[in-house]
């Protein structure tokens, strides 16, 4: 039973994440005994000060004002991580079963902010996730970048679905091979027109999904060939062609890294960060465990992967290559207050999600 | 129809088994150290390792302390040890017992993991490749993990016979298997599709799996006790006969001479001669020889642990009363997901828990209210006993289970109770605590040098020995 993309599910907010009227909340000020910032440094201690859901200081030596709710933590406060590449809140909305090309299907129509795996996302600490069509079509349609708390859209456009491996063939409908699959995507980029004139004027980022190294070879030619920006979604090919990806000027969606993961695929990830890639790490949530996202960044780091990187990768660099780079993933002036508060360095394994806030309000809390 | 008689004595002398081996191994010590100094030809070698901190057993830490390894065993553990002559020197900050993953894949193909048509009496060692997966074996060594516990059929209904194995690959047979028959598994409420995920199944079929156990267990009692009432009788039987035989023995004279007689009188009346014949009790027949329940007598007399993979709540609460009878019966429940709901009573029947860390997903069904990342802790604080295991469908999760325990330590595991899950703990649950587990003069030499913590993501797992063999060193 599949129902068409686009179909709407439940009332959803679009337009700007926050929302809350002034004068409707006191400022927030988080006195944490380490900030974790996105360049890699660490205030120990420091403050991070909010107001309407904007981060409007942080730093060492903050001046809290007088009428603000202070919250002292004796731990790590980071910046809400960000799952590229999940269908949570709508498992069965993330694929047409009859057509293949769907170019304006929005995702951000399509899903249920209700549907208890959010709650998970947030109590793992996932403050942010992109909603993908399936990788089944040969462009399935737009992603999104939402909250997990109520469902807020943060990034109605995130990236345009392209499907460039086997999975997008089917022997009961158009294209029913590859070659047929490559030539529909040329047709529809060579005089681009709607959405694809979008993507190919670099207005809308694409994300090719690919499942071999060749798809990740054809992608990057692709993406030349057309002037496309975006990223690519399977880290263990594209690892292997890391240097090609990287002066295409290509992202990598890694993962989802299961625990077991061939360690190849832990390397293919090590060997993006050695070539300057930027990425971020997949989810496929609700099928997978939200914990999946840190345990991943974790796996990479036990195999000899840079914590700083493996930090951005989860904050700044996902929120980056979902298109919302200016306005999530990092404890900076004027992004959005979504902050974790852990009992210890978050790629530790032992460290637990404290609190979350989300756009400066208290959005899930450890019990006591 | 004799009296039906308490079954008082254990007939499977598994525990005094287990001691006549180790008192062998001592024996087996003492010679080795007397006649052969270090260099057995091909056997493991010895070694002198010599660390800051020494965790002999969780809790259980002394501080600059070294370990004697010598033919495969723990030689000796102290403080003012001296080197053996000609032994290999290791030194390091921190050393402890080798990681036990109770609930892998590893060393088994996929065919016999997922083998559904398995029953009690499948031997998983019989399946068992020690060549196989050889990189993810290393893997799994360099995390620190040792010995597994593999199943064939690991998700089908009844499973068979487990057993423990060491990792380090290319180990002739004896020297892999640790334990041939360390559990019976079963599984209740596990969709039949590949991997055994518990999906969402009719609820007929899920009570269907519960009598199965149930049944299972039932029978392997009844055989038990008509093994055991045979045994009875046949002792009642030869006494019978004895006593007949004593009997007769006293009265032989005169029996000859009535014989005798008797022979005499029918040769004068030309009459032939009939034998006396004795009437003799049939012999007892024992009960019909069955495999399978030989190893469920085991499972419902408490000699060998069974095992049950169950989810949901309503399958733990009718296991735990299907169960309720046998109490001699040492149950293990795997995976557990909804536990908690019968933590009381799994606590008061000493059922241990094998958590799987990170639960999966919830699936398009969106089925398991109760999957929470915290079930080995609050199940700990319970009073429950909690193993940790990789879930045994991925032979390349072994590798993560360190991992693992760390995210059950930052979701309230305690982090004491978490090592001694992936040490003792586990080694006790499958019977084999007197081979693993701890570092004590006797045991496996399963032992792991470390620059840091165990169970945690800033040290590093430095040497590996296994079996007495050294088998990961630092890279160069």
């Amino acid at each position: 039973m599949i129902s068409i993309l686009g179909l709407v599910l439940a009332p959803l907010v679009l337009g700007t994440p926050t929302t809350a009227s002034a004068g409707e909340s006191r400022p927030l000020a988080i006195r944490a005994d380490r900030v974790l910032l996105a360049d890699g440094k660490t205030l120990s201690p420091g403050v991070i000060l909010a107001e309407d859901g904007r981060i409007t200081a942080v730093g060492s030596d903050v001046d809290i004002p007088k009428d603000a709710a202070v919250v002292e933590h004796k731990g790590t406060a980071g910046a809400g991580l960000i799952a590229l590449h999940s269908y949570s809140g709508a498992p069965w909305e993330m694929r047409d079963s009859t057509r293949t090309v769907l170019p304006d299907a929005r995702v951000a129509l399509a899903f249920d902010p209700a549907r208890s795996d959010f709650e998970d996302a947030l109590e793992a600490g996932i403050t942010s996730l992109v909603l993908a069509p399936m990788p089944v079509a040969l462009c399935g349609g737009i992603s999104a970048l939402v909250k997990t708390a109520g469902g807020t859209v943060v990034e109605r456009d995130a990236q345009l679905s392209l499907g460039f491996s086997a999975q997008s063939l089917r022997n009961d409908r158009f294209p029913t091979s590859y070659g047929a699959a490559i030539a529909e995507l040329e047709r529809l980029f060579e005089k681009p027109e709607g959405t694809f004139a979008r993507a190919a004027s670099k207005k809308l980022p694409v994300l090719f999904e690919v499942t071999s190294r060749e798809d990740v070879a054809r992608a990057v030619e692709f993406s030349a060939r057309h002037g496309l920006a975006g990223a690519i979604h399977g880290a263990a090919w594209a690892g292997e062609l890391a240097e090609q990806v990287k002066s295409a000027g290509l992202s990598v969606v890694c993962g989802p890294l299961q625990v077991g993961e061939e360690r190849r695929d832990l390397l293919a990830v090590l060997a993006l960060a050695k070539a300057g890639v930027p990425f971020g790490f997949g989810l496929d949530a609700p099928g997978n465990h939200p914990a999946m996202l840190r345990t991943g960044a974790a796996m990479c780091v036990r195999e000899g992967l840079d914590r700083a990187t493996a930090w951005r990768a989860l904050t700044s660099e996902a929120a980056r290559i979902a298109g919302a780079g200016e306005r999530v993933g990092a404890l900076a002036k004027g992004m959005s207050a979504d902050i974790v508060l852990w009992s210890g360095d978050p790629l530790d394994l032992a460290s637990a999600v404290k609190a979350v806030y989300v756009d400066g309000k208290l959005a899930w809390e450890a019990k006591p | 129809m004799s009296q039906p008689r308490p079954v008082t004595e254990n007939p499977i002398k598994r525990k005094t088994g287990m001691r006549a081996l180790t008192g062998w191994i001592h024996l087996g010590l003492c010679a080795g150290a007397l006649a052969l100094p270090s260099s057995a030809e091909d056997g493991p070698p010895t070694l002198f390792i010599k660390v800051q901190r020494l965790i002999r057993r969780p809790g259980d830490e002394i501080q600059n302390a070294a370990i004697i390894v010598r033919a495969g065993k723990i030689a000796a553990v102290g403080v003012d040890l001296q080197k053996p002559e000609g032994a290999r020197e290791i030194e390091g900050a921190v050393a402890c017992a080798g990681f036990i993953d109770p609930w892998a894949a590893l060393g088994l193909g996929a065919d016999s993991l997922q083998d559904l048509g398995t029953s009690g009496a499948t031997r998983t060692v019989d399946g068992l490749d020690p060549w196989s997966n050889e990189h993810l074996r290393r893997e799994a060594l360099r995390a620190g993990v040792t010995v597994v516990r593999v199943q064939a059929g690991n998700s089908s209904r009844v499973g068979g016979v487990g057993a423990l194995v060491r990792v380090a690959p290319d180990l002739p047979r004896d020297e892999a298997v640790v334990l041939g028959d360390c559990d019976v598994s079963m599984s209740v409420g596990l969709s039949t599709s590949p991997g055994g995920q518990p999906e969402r199944m009719d609820p007929f079929e899920r009570i269907a799996d519960l009598d199965r156990v149930v049944s299972a267990v039932e029978n392997g009692r009844s055989y038990l006790l008509a093994r055991t009432e045979h045994r009875y009788e046949l002792e009642e039987w030869q006494k019978k006969i004895a006593e007949k035989d004593t009997e007769l023995e006293k009265d032989a004279k005169k029996a000859k001479k009535d014989r005798e007689k008797e022979q005499k009188d029918a040769t004068e009346k030309g009459k032939p001669f009939q034998e006396k014949k004795y009437k003799e009790d049939k012999r007892p027949q024992p009960p019909r020889y069955d495999e399978d329940n030989e190893i469920l007598a085991r499972v419902a007399d408490g000699g060998v642990p069974l095992l049950v993979q169950a989810h949901r709540s309503a399958e733990i609460r009718g296991l735990l009363s299907g169960t309720a009878g046998f109490d001699r019966l040492r149950m293990i429940l795997a995976g557990g997901t909804e536990a908690l709901s019968c933590a009381r009573t799994l606590a008061e029947r000493r059922v241990v828990v094998l958590v799987s860390p990170l639960p999966r997903g919830r699936g398009d069904l969106d089925e398991y209210e109760q999957s929470s990342l915290s079930l080995a802790g609050d199940l700990s604080r319970a009073g429950v006993t909690v193993l940790l295991g990789s879930g045994g469908s991925n032979p390349g999760s072994s590798r993560d289970l360190p991992l693992l325990a760390e995210l059950a330590v930052g979701n309230g595991f305690d982090r004491e109770k978490a090592f001694e899950a992936l040490t003792l703990g586990a080694a006790r649950a499958f019977d084999a605590s007197e081979r693993l587990g701890s570092l004590e003069r006797g045991k496996d030499a399963e032992i792991l040098v470390l620059d840091g913590e165990p169970l945690s993501s800033t040290s590093t797992v430095r040497y590996v020995v296994s079996g007495g063999r050294l088998v990961v060193e630092p890279q160069k």
